[in-house]
């Protein structure tokens, strides 16, 4: 009597649980699809006409590598306030964590939902090629950011700079805050396993090999997990094994702070120079007192809206264009299906107050 | 008999238990989002994905019975898989037949897996390090490995046909769920129905006294590392067609879904007690709860929060009913 008794409640209390934790979601999910389904015939018949300027309720989902991360959630920002600002329903939903198999599946998840466009951060573009392909056939608009997916797969490819311009721009730096091209250096990274951080080192040590050919790596990429506390040890070891280091490149935004606690830790901060993609927010105290010599990124809250822009522009039938202004993002290029944002922010302890993120 | 019907009741009290809890979860999703959770094609894509955890954690669980785990799952799955890969590069390369091709790249994948699986249990069995540290450490050796061969990236190159084992449907049913079917039964023979499988969970409840009744614990325990060994190749063929490419750490997260699932599904992480049904009952559930709350659009943060939750309701549940028979048995010592 005493088990049913304890049965029934259990049972009882995961239901309420359950009801109780998605019913806050759950209705912003399901009220807009009315207007949504209902809007969606009339408009393809009108869209000659009126070019859909005071916009539909499409709905669009926004999926990031992981959720959760600081320059994530800035992006998760700006893709809310587009659809805020363009009457959109927007999702941010992602997986918690890095892994290509956990966003097939979300992405098979928002197919049987019935979404109107994606734009997706691939943890890996290969992976996702075959879900991507499926969302295509049940008419969803297929958009990458942040990260490319395969071309074929997309409309549009949203990036944040062009890759060559930031590839060079970690040595073009470092070269001029050095005041010379015969220095020795390292490479932190975020993981090995990580495409772009990858591309951007290998077209740069390409660059280098040519713009500054007396340039020495100290020893191969170092990988720290995206951790920040990783990039702090593995610049420490660095500079035991290498005393005549002069130059550390953090790629991925945990490490070139890491790596400018241990610098300064060390009291090295006149004669290492690091520079790397950081956060502004993050990096304010390291650039303050020189540990941190340079940082850059662009700002991913723009990112994220731009990509809910262009998902739009597609899903009302209008083409992005080289050189269109895009509201609260600026000036985009825009080459076939690749569409770049700008160029990247550069901070230094002169302006980085400016930035907020 | 008295005392084994009541543990029979028991027993069956814990799957009809979770079945409930599947059944009500089901029906909740079904009524929160009746036009897109309770369709054919949910239905079937939550086929589709709960295949390679299914099999996975079928692994896990035959590892836990005894009282292990096996930290090195997923990259046992993704290094067989980059070899199976490359064997397959080269075969489509040299224009060899493509069903040979599958077959041969499936068998080097299943092989190899079986290799690693072997190489945890000589650890495990007879060198006798705990299974969490060796696991960790191959884990390590393994996504090291994958990683030299491929440096990090993705590769694939099948030929077409390999695409149907992962994302194929025969007679109405997801391919990669008939395997997956397939693997239950035999596993619930293998464990359920054979002295083997008897020894299985004698060493989960106590090795050394399992030893000293005449059974080769050693050559047990090497059994049960390559047969979860084999589990892993299998999961391994299905995603490299899933995702249509290898790469180290596809499926990483599936590690401690795989000890969620099986330990969602009654068996205990000190060994001896769970079934492989519980285990298939536990995936089932995780599927629904997953698909269901995406469905919905709630934040994925939440969607471990409530696993994790209805993870922590269930054990202690369980934790009371036994707690009870023990005060019952307590009471009448004789």
């Amino acid at each position: 009597m005493k088990k049913v008794l304890v049965v029934t409640l259990v049972v009882l209390m995961v239901v309420s649980m359950l009801v109780s934790c998605s019913q806050p979601a759950s209705p912003p999910s399901e009220e807009p699809k009315a207007p949504t389904e209902d809007t969606k015939a009339p408009e393809q018949e009108k869209e000659p006409e009126e070019q859909g300027e005071e916009g539909k309720a499409w709905k669009i989902a926004v999926m990031p590598k992981l959720i959760g991360i600081p320059y994530f959630n800035a992006s998760e920002k700006g893709a809310l306030q587009a659809g805020k600002d363009m009457g959109l329903d927007v999702q941010y939903v992602g997986p918690t964590n890095a892994d290509a198999t956990e966003q097939v599946k979300m992405i098979e998840d928002l197919i049987n939902q019935g979404i109107d466009a994606l734009c997706v951060a691939p943890n890996d573009p290969a992976a996702l090629s075959p879900v991507l392909k499926k969302a295509k056939d049940a008419g969803i608009v297929v958009l990458d950011w942040d990260t490319p997916a395969n071309p074929e797969d997309v409309v549009y490819s949203i990036n944040q700079v062009d890759q060559q311009e930031y590839a060079q721009l970690y040595f073009d730096k470092a070269v001029e805050l050095a005041g010379k091209d015969d220095f020795k250096y390292a490479i932190l990274t975020g993981g090995l396993n990580a495409a772009n951080l990858n591309g951007w080192i290998d077209a740069g040590l390409e660059y280098a090999k040519e713009k500054y050919p007396n340039l020495q790596l100290v020893t191969e990429r170092v990988p720290t997990d995206e951790s920040q506390q990783l990039a702090y040890q593995k610049t420490l070891e660095l500079i035991a094994a290498y005393p005549d280091l002069e130059v550390i490149l953090g790629y991925s935004t945990p490490t070139p702070l890491g790596a400018a606690k241990a610098v300064r830790e060390k009291n090295l901060i006149d004669s290492i120079i690091v520079v790397g993609s950081t956060t502004p927010n993050d990096s304010v105290e390291y650039l303050d007192d020189g540990s941190l010599d340079l940082g850059f990124l662009w700002d991913p809250s723009k990112l994220g809206y731009l990509a809910v822009f262009a998902a739009k522009e597609v899903l009302e039938g209008r083409e992005l264009s080289d050189g269109q202004e895009v509201p609260n993002v600026g000036k985009i290029s825009v080459d076939g299906k690749i569409v770049i944002m700008g160029p990247p922010s550069v901070w230094t302890k002169e302006n980085v107050r400016d930035y907020d993120f | 008999m008295v005392e084994k019907l009541i543990h029979n009741i028991q027993r069956n009290l814990q799957l009809y238990l979770l079945l409930a809890i599947l059944l009500v979860l089901f029906i909740v999703m079904s009524v929160l989002s009746p036009s897109k959770f309770f369709t054919p094609n949910n239905i079937s894509s939550m086929m589709f994905q709960m295949a390679e955890l299914g099999v996975l954690s079928i692994g896990m669980s035959i590892v836990i019975l005894t009282g292990g785990i096996n930290l090195a799952l997923s990259h046992s799955s993704m290094l067989a898989a980059i070899l199976g890969t490359l064997v397959m590069q080269a075969m489509v390369a040299a224009g060899l037949n493509p069903l040979l091709t599958i077959l041969v790249g499936s068998v080097v994948i299943i092989a190899t897996s079986l290799i690693l699986g072997a190489v945890n249990g000589f650890f495990i069995a007879h060198v006798g390090v705990l299974p969490m540290l060796v696991t960790l450490g191959t884990r390590s050796v393994f996504e090291g490995i994958g990683l030299n061969i491929t440096k990090g990236s993705a590769i694939s190159g099948y030929p077409a046909e390999f695409d149907f084992i992962g994302n194929g449907v025969f007679m109405g049913i997801p391919f990669p769920f008939l395997i997956y079917i397939i693997v239950i039964i035999v596993s619930i023979l293998l464990i359920q129905r054979t002295s083997w499988g008897i020894s299985v969970y004698m060493i989960g409840g106590n090795i050394k006294a399992t030893e000293l009744s005449g059974i080769n614990t050693k050559k047990v325990l090497m059994g049960v590392y390559m047969m979860c060994g084999i589990l892993c190749g299998i999961a391994g063929i299905i995603m490299a067609s899933r995702y249509s490419s290898a790469r180290t750490d596809y499926g990483s997260t599936y590690v401690m879904q795989a000890v969620t699932a099986t330990v969602l599904g009654g068996a205990d992480i000190n060994g001896g007690e769970g079934t492989i049904i519980g285990t298939v009952i536990g995936v089932a559930i995780l599927q629904v709860i997953s698909s269901g709350l995406n469905i919905l659009g709630v934040n994925r943060n939440l969607v471990d929060i409530i696993i994790g939750a209805i993870l922590i309701a269930v054990l202690s549940i369980r934790f009371f009913t036994k707690f009870e028979r023990r005060i019952k048995k307590s009471e009448n010592p004789v």
